[in-house]
């Protein structure tokens, strides 16, 4: 590693920029990242700064599940952050769509829209474990520097993907 | 403005004379049955002699035979003055009553794109909550609607368009 | 010159959630604005006719975080009203307790949101610790900090234990003595009376012509409060104010909150030491016979109302919600016109729009009935004088 590369890989793992993006949650979560914000959790301290404009930020914190009509939105954030960007879907809604999965007006979770390199569980998840999702995304990052990039954790695609099926309604989880 | 009395059931069966019926569900909930067409009439009469400066809410029920339209209207007398009215499923169209409520220019909208019922003389009945790319002519929240396994719902990523 | 649109949002530095607005504006000044906020329209009312009453709590719980309490209280008083069930005391009095924390919580969030909107970081982030002395109390309470899932059908999930009780109470007093310094410091500091006195004003009649609800409407003079007027989960027992304000602006609307967050530390430390014994739940039959309901509530920032269908199953035919986010946006719109563009951050904060709950879309025009066939110059006319009326006020 060149001089230049190793003061941008410390640069980066000690202070990355968060974006948080609200693509349909009920709040909850929202409130908890701003929470850790604020003096009694304060991220700061760790060098995590919240910012706003994605096209500063190295974490995606994208809260909820992902409404219809944000997809396109969703997208459009994603794709104007700098590489190497990395992403944490937030909460229940965000893994799998949470007690929304299934209803006529969302894709379920993030993972449906962009790829997604970290998720926090709880619903919400409280402001320390969000704090922890941040740092093992670090530690993701500090990976991903060591093998060049994120190919090496790619697993190979499913030799035979079933088919999703279709969204019904109303219907929900059964299992 | 608080000490105002609560409404009698008479005090409404008197201004609403000749419209259509009372009930009231409990101490404070009056209820009129009235006609689609009479609907405004009703408002304006419950805002002059009743006093009712606030609508809370316009409540829609598809209860599978007609949509049921609840206007829900309250004053300083702190009764809930509810309205109801009953459009067939497949003309649903009413006269709108935004000039007469303010607020329910935006309850219209809202009803108009998950239900599809027209409100005739509204300025701005446009799409309100659904994403822009939802098909026009389905409405989610009726009974019988369900999605079409055929259908492009909206949600597509820009290179999935 | 011609119009200038300027689109903010969804995304937005200064926006946590999303919401477009298409400001139209002449120089600095707005003249018309559109707001589209259906961003998080998720098919919450159509998924409740398909669960039973037990599952539909935790769904609209999740309606929206801020105000989870409000939404399944109202609902489940309704169910109970259609069931003819009354809830024992103790039960209704843990509900008020939680109801007035989720509150506190609220307000205090809004204090340090329309502080940080203004640029004042030093009130966001004193409230925000302070609103953690309040999450903590609900996390002991209920065992979640923000979706509390305190309430079923009948009454509530947990008791509460004496000693949390004691401990509550021990926190109240530096609280109450904290909100009694942000009431003094708001009404004094430069800062906050620069940018909040005089902006976003609503007459008494505008607020009453346009259906604005809760703080926002009280703060116009409009002394409506859903817990004195229509009492319900024992309010009519319980000692306090309604807090109004007769100055219309944002400023009034602080003022307004600050004075209800006294009255939710003077309600809790009543319920807390006026525990009744007793069970604090009922048992419910499943289903609930043919009803019809109009549920309202007094949430955080207004009046909730949950119109509620049954049918003799276990399922509702129909709910409709209406949020107090959107009978105040049509308010927003209004007071905005004639403002600076630099204030429309703290006036659309000032109504404390909750967009999960709300994500409809309203576009509100100063004329209503003419504006689309306005030409530019009338529009710009109306504008400055517009302007000119606020100002002469």
């Amino acid at each position: 590693m060149k001089l230049s590369e190793r003061i941008v890989a410390w640069a980066r793992l000690k202070s990355p920029w968060i974006i948080l993006f609200n693509s349909g949650a009920c709040n909850a979560c929202d409130i908890e990242v701003i929470a850790a914000i604020t003096p009694r959790f304060d991220v700061e301290r760790f060098g995590i700064l919240a910012k706003s404009s994605p096209r500063h930020g190295d974490i995606l914190v994208v809260t909820g599940p992902v409404t219809r009509k944000q997809v396109k939105r969703l997208r459009m954030i994603y794709d104007q952050m700098p590489e190497p960007k990395y992403v944490i879907a937030m909460g229940a809604c965000g893994a799998t769509g949470g007690v929304f999965r299934g209803l006529y007006h969302v894709v379920d979770g993030v993972d449906q829209v962009i790829p997604v390199d970290m998720f926090v569980a709880g619903c919400p998840p409280r402001p320390d474990e969000i704090i922890d999702g941040v740092v093992k995304c670090l530690e993701l990052m500090k990976a991903d520097m060591k093998n060049g990039g994120k190919a090496w954790r790619v697993k190979a695609p499913a030799p035979a993907a079933e088919p999703k099926p279709a969204a019904v309604p109303g219907t929900e989880v059964t299992a | 403005m608080t000490n105002a009395s609560p409404l009698a059931a008479e005090d409404v069966m008197k201004a609403m004379e000749g419209l259509g019926s009372v009930d009231r569900a409990r101490t404070n909930r009056l209820r009129v049955i009235v006609s689609p067409e009479r609907v405004r009439e009703a408002i304006l009469r419950a805002q002059g002699s009743l006093g009712c400066d606030h609508v809370i809410q316009i409540g829609i029920v598809d209860n599978g035979r007609v949509f049921e339209l609840h206007y829900h209207l309250t004053g300083p007398h702190r009764t809930v003055v509810t309205i109801k009215t009953e459009l067939p499923r497949d003309d649903a169209r009413i006269a709108s009553s935004h000039d007469l409520l303010p607020p329910a220019g935006i309850y219209e909208r809202q009803i108009h794109d998950l239900f599809g019922i027209v409100f005739e003389g509204h300025p701005n009945l446009q799409r309100l909550i659904l994403t822009e790319d939802w098909p026009e002519d389905e409405y989610p929240l009726r009974k019988d609607w369900t999605m079409r396994p055929d259908r492009r719902y909206g949600g597509s990523t820009p290179e999935g368009t | 010159m011609p119009e200038v649109v300027v689109p903010i949002g969804p995304y937005h530095p200064a926006l946590k959630e999303p919401v477009n607005f298409k400001v139209i504006a002449d120089g600095e000044i707005i003249v018309r604005l559109e707001l589209d906020l259906a961003y998080n329209h998720r098919g919450i009312e159509k998924a409740a006719e398909a669960r039973d009453f037990v599952r539909v709590v935790p769904l609209l719980e999740r309606v929206c975080g801020i105000c989870s309490h409000s939404h399944t209280t109202a609902f489940c008083k309704g169910i109970e009203e259609a069931m003819g069930v009354t809830v024992p005391p103790r039960g209704q009095l843990i509900r008020v307790i939680v109801a007035e924390l989720e509150r506190m919580h609220s307000h205090l969030l809004w204090l340090g949101v329309a502080g940080h909107e203004i640029g004042f970081n030093t009130l966001f982030m004193w409230t925000w610790r302070d609103r953690e002395v309040v999450q903590d109390m609900l996390e002991e309470l209920t065992g979640n900090r923000v979706n509390y899932g305190m309430n079923a059908v009948g009454g509530v999930r947990r008791d509460i234990e004496p000693p949390l009780v004691a401990r509550c109470l021990k926190r109240l007093s530096p609280l109450e003595e904290r909100i009694r310094k942000y009431a003094d410091m708001v009404r004094h500091e430069p800062t906050t009376l620069a940018r909040f006195q005089g902006v976003g004003r609503l007459t008494k009649e505008q607020a009453l012509a346009f259906g604005t609800v809760g703080p926002t409407a009280r703060a116009s003079s409009v002394d409506y409060d859903i817990r004195r007027d229509d009492p319900y989960i024992g309010y009519a027992d319980i000692p306090f104010d309604v807090v109004t304000d007769g100055q219309g602006d944002v400023f009034g609307r602080t003022l307004v909150r600050i004075g209800e967050l006294l009255q939710s530390v003077r309600i809790v430390r009543y319920a807390l030491e006026n525990l009744p014994p007793g069970p604090v739940r009922v048992n419910t039959p499943r289903g609930a016979p043919k009803a019809e309901v109009l549920s309202r509530y007094e949430a955080p920032r207004g009046e909730l109302a949950h119109f509620i269908r049954t049918n003799n199953t276990d399922k509702v035919e129909r709910l409709d919600i209406r949020t107090p986010t959107l009978a105040n946006w049509t308010s927003v719109a209004v007071s905005l016109v004639g403002s600076n563009l630099a204030d429309i951050p703290v006036v659309v904060a000032a109504i404390d729009p909750c967009l999960s709950c709300t994500s409809r879309i309203t576009i509100v025009d100063p004329g209503r009935r003419q504006t689309s066939v306005m030409s530019w110059d009338e529009l710009r006319a109306h504008g400055i004088d517009f302007y000119r009326r606020k100002e002469g006020v």
